[in-house]
């Protein structure tokens, strides 16, 4: 092996790191270390001129290797690793050591934060100098798509993707394309008709020549890789499998169940109805309690099932506005009857709904706030009163207790994740977060995309939105699968398992733990053999090999065992 | 002065170390005491890897897998358990305490139970005393 030549860069992140960590002491510290050669801090290392730095000075002083010391490797590993690739060294030769989210933004004692960075260092230059230059590996993407959902999202990705030529597979487990767009009357802000909307778009999909459609129909089965995953679908007990390149994972949400919260009445009262079944009845033209009567009093309520930490602490986001689409529409159905909304905040964040607002404002609806700990009950009104039910609630602006009068309630029921997510997550390899909505590959800067690369989420299964929202991402996603298309090949990990064959002994044992069938056995040579194409890396066989012969490339023993003795090498 | 043990932690890339960075974008406070490993999945996390940070002078080992159910690779955090058992017998033979070393499940989303996590096993060991694994190997090897 040539002589190691390390550079070490030592990033403030700004002050995020600086504040905490004496940076400039950690670079001069690290710099005294065996095989270091350049030890620098710099203001921000992942900009350009951060990144320069390095690659200048790869140039300049002959490294070899590079460890920067900065955030998480979740959030710029690429981005350095893209820095040594320009230098001309091996992106592999790399190592980051994370002081900004295990360090600096965790940690109030200067001092130790700085012992602390000082040991991940070192630990990252004794695991970097075990580093393998590693090949990549380019494989081919398969032009095809997989779209999971026939809502909205997944009509426009899947029109977007067929609509440049590109083979799309439409999986809908309900008998109908159109998800919960497809039951809706009108929609905020601007109160075009849903159907307008949402036909033209289901007819365009079922028409297209790239598009098949599988409805009541589920995909029991995906296995494979970015560019070249293998999917089963089930289509009314019969199994059908599609080699498709990318994945659109559309699968929504559902509402909740207003069931759960007694003080409103759902269930036992015949006249509280969730948002859903008041959208029928405007649907049909027929808004009338449940003795055929048309109502003189409708409440509305916000926030059922939302914002409260006892059902879900998130705001569903599509409510406020529903609601006051309601108030409008009920307006026009019953102009005498008397319209209260009671809401705790009105959230009209999107184009055009503080303008809703304001409309609806003036057409002699009654807003009542109510504070988010202190809800509204719905009961029987007593015999003698002229409505069917009554409200008791705490009325937060004039801080008083009043009764609203009411025949209908209608209840802003909330979204919530599909009982189901968690099967959808595991057969697409997403994560999901504490609420089962599915994790982006990053919030703000990579929203579609998840750490499985080739799987894109969009739409309600990541978080509630509006229609719009689902609709950009859906075709955001479209656009990342074009590109890839369109590009041919993508390059994948290499970190990959791989067997030396002089010390395996058959024993068979990685075999038995590997999850993907990525290892077979050469009963000539009786040892081994790691299918690259399969092995994800995770290094499960590495754990379990008695003899050490299978080893995890870029998490091999050597280089974990050196960098624990890095860490070690320093006290607390 | 009082003693300050080192702990070294094994994550998990999927959902500990995510769950350990969510900690830190969080900006939640915890014991400095932790140094953190990943690796790709708990199920690589080998005995040997337990030892040798005993051996180096941890005075406590702490790994984090997905929850049950939850693995990146489907069961590589069902290996690292079975593993953990084994290995918890192993290190009370070779007469470390039991409470030094922790499997525990940290999901992506729990950045709060993480930190929680580190200052309550930092503590744990703090009332345990220094490791006396490396004391001992340094004079009788």
């Amino acid at each position: 092996m040539e002589e190691a030549r390390i550079g070490i860069y030592v990033c403030w992140c700004g002050s995020n790191i600086a504040k905490m960590v004496d940076v400039e002491a950690v670079a001069e510290e690290m710099g005294k270390l065996p095989n270091v050669v350049v030890a620098k801090n710099y203001k921000y290392m992942c900009s350009d001129p951060g990144q320069d730095l390095i690659v200048s000075d790869i140039k300049e002083h002959k490294l070899n290797r590079v460890v920067v010391a900065a955030c998480s490797p979740r959030m710029h590993e690429m981005t350095f690793r893209k820095a040594l690739e320009n230098a001309g060294i091996n992106p592999y030769l790399f190592e980051m050591a994370n002081i900004r989210e295990h360090v600096s933004w965790v940690h109030t004692d200067r001092d130790k934060a700085t012992k602390k960075s000082k040991s991940l260092i070192t630990a990252a230059i004794n695991r970097v100098l075990y580093h393998d230059p590693l090949d990549k590996r380019s494989v081919d993407i398969d032009p095809a798509t997989l779209v999971l959902g026939g809502g909205i999202a997944g009509l426009a990705a899947a029109l977007e993707i067929a609509g440049s030529g590109k083979q799309v597979y439409l999986i809908e487990r309900s008998g109908a394309l159109g998800g919960y767009a497809a039951e809706i009357d009108l929609l905020a802000p601007y109160m075009n008709s849903a159907a307008q909307v949402l036909d033209p778009l289901i007819e365009q999909v079922q028409n297209h020549k790239n598009i098949e459609i599988f409805l009541e129909s589920k995909v029991t089965d995906i296995s494979g890789y970015v560019g070249n995953f293998d999917a089963k679908i089930e289509k009314k007990g019969k199994e059908v499998e599609k080699k498709i390149g990318n994945i659109v994972v559309a699968t929504g949400l559902k509402n909740f169940d207003p069931a759960v919260i007694d003080r409103y009445g759902y269930g036992k009262l015949p006249n509280v109805v969730t948002a859903m079944e008041f959208e029928k009845m405007l649907k049909i033209g027929k808004v009338e309690t449940k003795t055929g009567k048309l109502p003189k009093n409708v409440a509305i309520i916000h926030c059922v099932g939302s914002r409260n930490p006892d059902y879900h602490e998130y705001c569903s986001r599509i409510c406020c506005m529903n609601a006051l689409k309601f108030a409008n529409q009920a307006r026009s159905i019953l102009p005498e009857a008397n319209i209260f909304d009671l809401y705790t905040d009105m959230r009209a964040f999107a184009k055009g709904c503080e303008e809703l607002y304001t409309q609806t404002s003036r057409k002699d609806v009654l807003f009542l706030k109510f504070e988010k700990g202190d809800l509204p009950t719905v009961k029987k009104a007593a015999a003698g009163d002229d409505c069917d039910m009554v409200i008791d609630m705490h009325e937060a602006l004039s801080g008083e207790d009043i009764e609203v009068p009411a025949d209908m309630v209608i209840l802003m029921t909330g979204t919530e994740a599909h009982d189901d997510a968690k099967d959808v997550a595991h057969l697409v390899g997403v994560s999901m977060c504490g609420n089962d909505f599915f994790i982006e590959k990053h919030p703000k800067l990579d929203p579609v995309a998840t750490t499985t690369d080739g799987v894109y989420i969009v739409g309600n299964c990541v978080s509630p939105k509006d229609i719009p929202d689902s609709v950009s991402q859906a075709k955001a996603a479209a656009a990342r699968i074009l590109a890839s298309i369109s590009q041919g090949s993508v390059e994948v990990e290499v970190t990959t398992a791989e067997v030396n064959e002089d010390i395996c002994c058959g024993c068979q044992t990685c075999i038995k733990v590997c999850p993907y069938t990525a290892i077979g056995y050469d009963e000539e040579k009786n040892v081994s053999i790691v299918n690259e194409a399969l092995c994800k890396g995770c290094g499960t066989c590495g754990s379990a090999c008695p003899t050490g012969a299978i080893r995890s490339k870029h998490f091999t023993d050597v280089q974990i065992l050196s960098q624990i003795e890095g860490l070690m090498s320093l006290e607390v | 002065m009082s003693f300050e043990p080192t702990i070294v932690s094994f994550l998990c890339n999927w959902c500990s170390y995510t769950g350990a960075d969510l900690a830190g974008t969080s900006r939640i406070k915890y014991a400095s005491n932790v140094r953190i490993i990943r690796v790709m999945c708990s199920g690589r996390i080998e005995p040997t890897f337990v030892i040798k940070a005993f051996t180096e002078g941890a005075d406590g080992v702490l790994i984090c897998g997905c929850h049950p159910g939850d693995c990146h690779y489907h069961e590589g955090n069902y290996k690292c358990l079975r593993r953990y058992h084994l290995l918890q017998k192993y290190i009370q033979q070779l007469g470390i305490e039991k409470d030094r070393l922790r499997l525990e499940w940290i999901s992506a989303s729990e950045g709060k139970q993480f930190a929680e996590l580190i200052d309550d096993m930092t503590e744990t060991v703090r009332g345990l005393g220094p490791s006396k694994v490396k004391e001992v190997m340094t004079t009788y090897t």
